[in-house]
């Protein structure tokens, strides 16, 4: 760098810091006022959203006169005003900050001066007041939040009042019938009568002469979409829901499930049809005002009556006996059914009427009445019912006839049905309506419910998923095994149970009058807060937490493979160090994921301060161990005396190392057995690493040979075999010494170092052969053969084996035979006594 | 993992908030309150040292100062010198 140039550069952040610096004390001297037009903005943004607040309240509260009478739009405002509710108290809080601001410079400032105290600046007064001035306007502001959020308060509860007396009201409601009530009834029949013919006439000569092209479009897609969603369900579930006509004897999950799907994918498909042939018509804008709600409703009527039908087809199944799922005769089967729909049949025509007395604007007198016979015949039907005998004896055929109802039952029947009339006859026509509703619609929604839990209960139950047909399929298509087929049926039942919970609860809820907006908000409420006491769980936290913390999981486990396969394979780092930075990574990467899973499961981990002192008492007594086995793993890891594949001695376990875990380490001893040494103990005792820095190491073989043949011989003898052997390194070269002198024999020692320690064992195995053959050929060993001398070899040998403390157990016996001429009359075989050695 | 997961588990179920306002008077004298909770103007006293659990779902309290304070109903609140600090 030239010289001018570094000078200038210099002299430029001299003058940068120098000029920084006055900036930064301006900074200081004026907090004041930039604070306040911040303050000042904040509070008038509060003052905004509350007016904001106090609008959508008084918008409410209109809305909520307006629809006194709609209990579905009630509960929908309910929602609304609750969260301005929620949103006026937010608003208060952010003025929070500010007031706490306020009060700790009032605090500084300190009281104003008593009297006859000297006057202070006229400053501090100033803003003493100004202040004061500020903190009354937030609480002004506060207290008007305040009065506000009791208002809403109030609306949100004057709204469940209504809703109470709404649904009281139209339960309870009375109407006196008499023979007027009925002739009066009777004559806005008819005209209601004329008025829907007339209605529908025109409709349909309006939709065809001006809207042909629209109303055959939607027709036409009306059709595509019957084509896509019932023969398309058909064909698509047909095994599921088809009764295999060839099958004498179905399982009872075979029953049970095709009654389930059975009924289920039809409505489901049917309820999609309907619902698209209904948006398809109104988007075309062929219907009218007039005609939509009675389309509309006869549409759903029409899929109710389907769902009732085809579930009591799939329960009692009338002409397929070997398919009914509940054992009645018959004849008592085909009754009723027939009773079943007739019921179903009413109940749905009363609905329709009622829609289209409704549509049509006849006097409320007309649906009262249509209801009050509906009520009657479904009382009559229900008393009927009472009189089938469908109860098989146990072991008759299903067509022998039937015995009578149980007393119990018989008798509901007859009690529910007198009920129904005796309501609906002295003027309760509203609920004898719901009642009857309720027998016919929630009671299908419940059999099929229980025919779900069931099946989900049959199909997870072990093996049985195998035999169904979808279990046949997954096995014939993607080969699974029987524990997968098992598992995928454990998987399938709770998947039905969920199935079961989630659509038929709503529904169930529904038909009594809940809305959905109901449903919703308590469903949001379940699983954001539930609360236990003054403790609140979101089951949503939780579960994002556990769902974070599994992603964390999988990245760190992503990670350490990438770390160690791509980058530290190819650096070839060395496999210790490798396994130790592998291991520190995912003990960091899943702390790390447990802590972000914990703070995004909105935990607060200051509370664990209390268990975390529970726990020291117990990591004291209990968990002692384990945590200093933990602690003796990480350092273990840091300091790595041993790595993986060393062959380390510690107390009496000597063996290559496998793996270091978290408690223990894992030491495979040369006879392959596994020995978990925990860690503690290699930190606490001295470990034995043969192959700690480097594999060279030493091996030891004694020799013994008489006193006839010359030492000096003997050990060039030595060298010269070791010289001879190709894993015997030259550097540091082999050495032959004369280490001790016995009774009748001269005790030899050749040691060799080995490049690696692990094939010591075999180099040995080799020497002491070569050994052994060229002593026989040198003639060394022979003197001994030919000697009689009975007793005191063999003892010499074994005070040998007992005073050589280097030697190894397994290089005794082999020194012994290593010198034929010792042990004449007792030949052993090398190594038969050392089977753990490495080779 | 297996290792992991409880500790985690036992984590999470350890650590389980408290979810409703508390506030800890720590004057020497009594102090009294205004809650404003729903739709009930409500007052409470707290003995000096004293300390209570009130409106889980949010609510207005009015401290013996006088000041006016909207709280969220998980914060801790302490009286000191008759006026509240939020922590």
């Amino acid at each position: 760098m030239p010289t001018p140039f570094k000078f200038l550069v210099v002299l430029l952040s001299l003058w940068m810091t120098l000029s920084a610096l006055p900036a930064r004390a301006q900074d200081a001297a004026a907090p004041v006022p930039e604070a306040q037009t911040d303050v000042v903005s904040a509070q008038s943004q509060a003052t905004d959203q509350l007016n904001a607040a106090r609008e959508e309240l008084k918008r409410l509260t209109d809305l909520v006169d307006k629809a006194k009478t709609d209990d579905n739009r009630l509960a929908e405002l309910k929602v609304d005003v609750d969260a301005t509710a929620k949103s006026i108290i937010g608003t208060s809080i952010a003025t929070r900050p500010r007031l706490d601001e306020i009060k700790a410079r009032l605090a500084e400032l300190g009281d104003p001066p008593a009297e006859g105290a000297p006057p202070e600046a006229g400053i501090v007064s100033q803003e003493r007041e100004r202040l004061i001035a500020e903190r009354g306007e937030i609480n002004a502001l506060t207290g008007d939040a305040e009065n506000l959020s009791i208002q809403a308060t109030k609306l949100s509860n004057s709204i469940t009042a209504t809703r109470r007396a709404l649904f009281s009201n139209t339960l309870l409601q009375h109407t006196t019938i008499n023979l007027e009530v009925l002739q009066s009834a009777s004559s806005s029949f008819v005209t209601e009568g004329q008025e829907l013919s007339r209605s529908l006439t025109s409709w349909i000569s309006f939709a065809w002469k001006y809207k042909r092209l629209q109303l055959l479009t939607a027709i036409f897609l009306s059709l595509c979409a019957a084509l896509f969603f019932l023969s398309g369900s058909y064909r698509l579930f047909s095994p599921l829901i088809r009764r295999d006509v060839t099958d004498m004897e179905p399982g009872y999950i075979t029953r049970l499930s095709v009654a389930f799907w059975s009924t289920m994918i039809p409505t489901t498909a049917a309820s999609a049809f309907v619902l698209s042939s209904y948006f398809f018509l109104q988007s075309f804008n062929v219907l009218r005002p007039d005609i939509a709600p009675i389309i509309a409703i006869t549409l759903a009527v029409s899929v109710g009556l389907l769902f009732v039908a085809t579930l009591a087809n799939a329960v009692l199944a009338p002409s397929e006996g070997n398919w009914r799922l509940v054992r009645v005769s018959n004849l008592g089967a085909r009754r009723l059914m027939f009773a079943i729909i007739a019921m179903a049949t009413i109940n749905c025509l009363d609905y329709l009427l009622g829609g289209i007395s409704e549509a049509m604007g006849s006097p409320v007198v007309l649906t009262v009445v249509k209801s009050l016979f509906a009520s009657l015949f479904i009382g009559f039907i229900l008393m009927i019912m009472a009189l089938i005998k469908p109860i098989l004896p146990v072991g008759a055929p299903l067509d022998s006839p039937g015995l009578p109802w149980p007393r119990a039952m018989s008798v509901l029947f007859v009690v529910a049905g007198g009920l129904l009339i005796a309501t609906a006859v002295i003027g309760y026509v509203g609920l004898a309506r719901f009642i009857a509703t309720q027998i016919v619609v929630t009671s299908a929604i419940l059999v099929t419910a229980y025919i779900g839990i069931l099946t989900g209960k049959a199909v997870a139950k072990q093996n049985a998923f195998a035999d169904t047909v979808v279990g046949r399929f997954l096995e014939k298509r993607f080969g699974m095994g029987q524990v997968a087929l098992d598992q995928a049926g454990l998987a399938a039942g709770l998947g039905i149970y969920a199935l079961v919970v989630v659509f038929f609860i709503p529904l169930i809820l529904l038909q009594w009058g809940f809305k959905i907006a109901d449903i919703q908000a308590w469903a949001y409420r379940l699983f954001t807060e539930i609360k236990i006491g003054s403790i609140t769980i979101s089951l949503v936290g939780i579960f994002a937490g556990i769902l974070l913390f599994a992603a964390g999981y999988l990245i760190t486990r992503w990670f350490q493979r990438w770390l160690d396969g791509s980058v530290m394979a190819r650096s070839r780092v060395d496999a210790g160090v490798r396994n130790s930075i592998r291991t520190g990574v995912g003990y960091l990467g899943v702390g790390l994921a447990g802590l972000i899973g914990i703070s995004a499961a909105g935990l607060d981990l200051s509370s664990l301060a209390l268990v975390a002192g529970a726990l020291s008492l117990g990591v004291g007594f209990g968990l002692q161990n384990i945590v200093s086995n933990f602690v003796s793993g990480l350092i273990l890891l840091v300091e790595r005396p041993f790595k993986v594949g060393d062959w380390v001695v510690t107390g009496t376990t000597e063996g290559f190392v496998k793996r270091i875990s978290v408690r223990a380490t894992e030491i495979e001893t040369f006879q392959r057995q596994s020995i978990m040494v925990p860690n503690s103990l290699f930190i606490n005792a001295s470990v034995g690493n043969w192959t700690h820095r480097n594999k060279l190491g030493r091996s030891d073989i004694p020799v013994i040979v008489g006193y006839d043949t010359a030492p000096r011989k003997v050990m060039d003898l030595l060298l010269e075999i070791a010289e001879a052997h190709p894993l015997v390194l030259r550097n540091p070269s082999p050495m032959a010494v004369f280490t001790a002198f016995g009774e009748t024999t001269m005790t030899f020692e050749l040691r060799v170092y080995v490049a690696d320690i692990v094939n010591g064992g075999g180099v040995r195995n080799d020497l002491r052969l070569e050994i052994f053959e060229r002593f026989r050929a040198e003639g060394i060993g022979s003197p001994f053969l030919q000697q009689t001398v009975e007793e005191e070899p063999a003892l010499a040998v074994q005070e040998v084996a007992r005073d050589a403390p280097a030697v190894t157990d397994e290089d005794a016996p082999m020194a012994v035979d290593a010198k034929p001429v010792t042990t004449p009359r007792r030949p052993r075989r090398v190594g038969s006594s050392t089977p753990g050695e490495p080779s | 993992m297996k290792t992991a997961s409880c500790a985690f588990l036992l984590v999470i179920l350890a650590a389980v908030p408290a979810a409703a306002a508390t506030i800890t008077n720590k004057d020497t004298e009594t102090a009294v309150l205004v809650v404003v909770e729903g739709e009930s103007r409500m007052e409470i006293a707290i003995d000096a040292g004293g300390s209570e659990s009130i409106c889980p779902a949010g609510c207005f309290l009015t401290t013996p100062s006088g000041d006016r304070i909207g709280l969220q109903g998980d914060e801790n609140v302490e009286i000191i010198n008759g006026s509240a600090v939020v922590k």
